[in-house]
């Protein structure tokens, strides 16, 4: 009696949780937001509507969502400092809105969690070579701001292996997983009816595993990433070639949370100022002697005090940043042109694309006035 | 004023222990519903503040990713992603949990042998398999036997040329045919094994001669699918090596091939010890009366000892198995495309994280009350009925 007893209850309770998966989908919008309409009112500290900027400015420190071995971007070295072209973006925005470039918390995340951590706010910004794309700014919840970056997708083989992405028929190629490249290899893969088998790995270790036992034939990710494992790897990087072939748009920059335009105005300028001293030539070295110049435009860039008919004043449009953070950011980290040359010259790779709008390239700063 | 009556006085509620545990759990319960309320409208205010879509219409994007190995288009939706991942999940669980029963009832009689070496193997085989924690396990299988023990696929091993093992994957001979005709007949050939066992059993019971149901089952399952192949040209293909990969035959996927493994090793080392301890709680005298009437060791064990111990191990059993399915999410570490790593590379793709992941929860949350549900009824005709 007993037994049938429990089995009654139990098939119940499996009938309930059916009726549950049943009517998961069935939530509706207008439930959703007729809900947190209500809790908005008695809301807890963690739900307040302030900007991420204001809880910057209080903590002190900004905590940037970064990676750990990516040699060129961001690799945490022995000695606990993480060196790298994302980590000196991290550095530029705490430069810029704090005046320190050394007040920010690096936070290492994979690659599958980064969304998930700039969402519940554990970090204040993402920069971790993050490709823009419409549904990461749709889907993730995720806001853009300046592109730092402008890559594509290649293909890494052996030396000799392969000459061209075309002759890759049947072959094993390994991605990261949870990435923008995974899609790519795919799509490249069946538009050019090359039936290739890709495999996702968790992270970049794991793959360089498999990539050493012979388990792929092709590494494919960002030109910049296969540069800079390259420059890495065990036997020396004449092992290893890339194709010439890049089968996508990868448009890299920082990150922040949809619904905080203050925050994204601020990393959007930080990002947009170490554009801007390059091309007026503004660097660590020389940007003490720009403050005396006599050039309009580069005064209100540095914050210097002009004088008019009313007073002398610095410009301060109001995006919230100190009137000097373009200073600061130049004096502390430096320009665009600095950065790239300190991290991803020695990967051996080019400016190319990634060059100032006047030297034919894509970086290109809106006129801060 | 006796004492007696000062005892029959009504007790006031504040002091009625009746009352006081009643407040008691109604005070705990109001915490709890308090804490996930809390919890809930905080995921809520800050899900509206992000405009991050908390319904199930991701289901419908395009998935952007194909799977290693099998047919996919990467242009299906989401919701054909997870279908796959979730009969990639069944089919290692399947197959893992038919060889752990099979190999750690091996390994469970093995410990209780008399012969000392194999005591001892299987012992330390236990002893050692038990103590390590599942995820190294599979790690190590992954890089150390499947990538670095296997060969590259240049130098694959063909033994007998039936097989082609290398680090892309091992590949065996197999029908060539469609799957689906392939099930058609195994399962037909089930139907004529278990049909002519039981028609074996009821003539045994009605005539008193010998059964021999599962030597007669054997034959007729051997005769359906002998049978069946002939009657539809059935022809066998042979694993080569072609391009970069194999051609022909049926290949398991290496990260398949080594979660698989790891967790039949894993599982089986728990099952054992089930085995061999429902074998010890089989009542002495059953052993002493079959002794009694002269059975040799071997009829001994498969007429009377073993139908006993199963009942006992059903269970526990029961558990492992259950254990195995959910084990077989840390597939994800290696890569193998169940419904974990689908749900991860969605998500890592642009699906909101929060309800692909509760999907994915509540879905090895029925595959489990499902196999619970089975074993329990299963169970239920088995155990022994006590008066």
């Amino acid at each position: 009696m007993k037994k049938s007893v429990s089995l009654i209850a139990a098939s119940a309770a499996f009938a309930l949780l059916l009726a549950g998966c049943a009517g998961g989908g069935e939530v509706t919008p207008a439930a959703d937001s007729s809900g947190s309409n209500e809790s908005n009112e008695t809301a807890a500290p963690m739900a307040s509507s302030a900007s991420v900027y204001d809880a910057v400015m209080e903590a002190g420190v900004v905590r940037c969502g970064t990676r750990d071995a990516l040699p060129g971007f961001a690799v945490l070295q022995d000695d606990g400092e993480h060196v790298g072209f994302d980590s000196d973006f991290c550095r530029v925005i705490a430069a810029a809105v704090l005046g320190d470039a050394t007040a920010v918390e690096m936070v290492d995340l994979e690659t599958a969690d980064r969304f998930t951590a700039l969402q519940n706010g554990s970090i204040d910004v993402l920069v971790r070579n993050t490709t823009w794309t419409a549904s990461r700014d749709g889907g993730e919840g995720a806001t853009f701001v300046q592109t730092n970056f402008y890559d594509g997708q290649g293909m890494m083989v052996e030396s000799g292996a392969y000459t061209s992405v075309a002759d890759m028929n049947g072959a094993v190629v390994c991605v990261a997983k949870g990435t923008t490249t995974e899609g790519n290899a795919a799509l490249e893969s069946s538009r050019r009816g090359l039936n290739w088998e890709v495999r996702a790995f968790d992270d970049t270790d794991l793959l360089l595993e498999a990539f050493l036992a012979g388990q792929c034939d092709g590494w494919s990710s960002d030109v910049s990433q296969l540069t800079g494992f390259r420059s890495a790897y065990p036997d020396g990087p004449a092992a290893l070639t890339i194709l010439p072939e890049v089968f996508s748009k990868e448009p890299l920059g920082p990150a922040v949370l949809d619904g905080d335009t203050q925050w994204a105005q601020v990393v959007n300028w930080a990002v947009l100022a170490t554009i801007q001293a390059e091309e007026f030539g503004i660097t660590s070295a020389n940007v003490d002697s720009f403050l005396t110049s006599e050039d309009v435009t580069i005064q209100r860039f540095l914050g210097v005090e002009i004088e008019t008919d009313e007073g002398s004043a610095a410009l301060d449009p109001g995006l919230g940043l100190p009137t000097d953070f373009a200073y600061q950011v130049v004096k502390q980290v430096g320009n665009y042109g600095e950065i790239f040359e300190a991290h991803l010259a020695p990967l051996g790779l080019e400016r190319g694309v990634n060059a100032l709008w006047t030297d034919g390239g894509l970086m290109y700063a809106p006129p801060y006035r | 004023m006796s004492p007696l009556t000062a005892v029959s006085a009504k007790t006031p509620p504040w002091r009625d222990i009746r009352v006081l545990r009643w407040l008691f759990q109604l005070v705990v319960l109001a915490i709890v519903v308090g804490i996930l309320y809390w919890l809930y409208s905080n995921y809520q205010v800050n899900i509206s503040k992000s405009k991050i879509p908390t319904d199930l219409r991701f289901l419908g994007n395009p998935a952007n990713f194909t799977f290693p190995g099998q047919e996919f288009d990467q242009s299906s939706p989401v919701r054909a992603a997870f279908v796959q991942g979730f009969y990639n999940t069944l089919r290692v669980a399947i197959a893992g949990i038919l060889l752990s029963i099979a190999l750690g009832t091996l390994i469970g009689m093995a410990r209780l042998s008399k012969n000392f070496l194999v005591r001892a193997v299987s012992t330390a085989y236990v002893e050692v398999i038990r103590n390590i924690p599942l995820l190294l396990l599979l790690t190590f299988m992954n890089l150390a036997v499947v990538l670095q023990t296997f060969p590259r696929i240049e130098d694959a091993w063909k033994p007998l040329d039936l097989f082609v093992v290398s680090n892309r994957g091992i590949a065996i001979p197999w029908f060539d045919g469609s799957t689906n005709t392939l099930l058609v007949v195994i399962a037909l050939s089930v139907v004529a094994a278990i049909s002519v066992g039981w028609w074996r059993t009821r003539r045994s019971d009605r005539t008193g001669r010998p059964a021999r149901s599962l030597s007669a089952s054997l034959l007729a399952f051997i005769v359906v699918s002998v049978g069946a192949w002939m009657a539809l040209g059935y022809s066998w293909t042979l694993p080569v090596v072609a391009d970069r990969g194999t051609e022909g035959g049926l290949r398991l996927d290496p990260s398949f091939f080594a979660l698989l493994v790891t967790l039949v090793i894993y599982t089986s080392s728990h099952i054992a010890e089930i085995v061999r301890g429902s074998i010890l709680a089989v009542p002495r005298g059953q052993g002493e009366a079959a002794d009694a009437l002269a059975l040799s060791h071997g009829t001994k064990m498969r007429l009377v000892i073993l139908p006993q111990a199963f009942r006992i191990a059903l269970p526990a059993i029961g558990n492992q198995a259950m254990n195995l399915i959910k084990n077989s999410s840390l597939g994800a570490a290696i890569s193998y495309f169940e419904l974990t790593q689908v749900a991860q590379i969605t998500v890592g793709n642009g699906s909101p994280a929060v309800p692909a992941f509760t999907l994915t929860l509540v879905v090895y949350l029925c595959i489990s009350l499902v196999t619970s549900l089975i074993l329990n009824l299963f169970n239920r005709r088995l155990a022994l009925v006590e008066r």
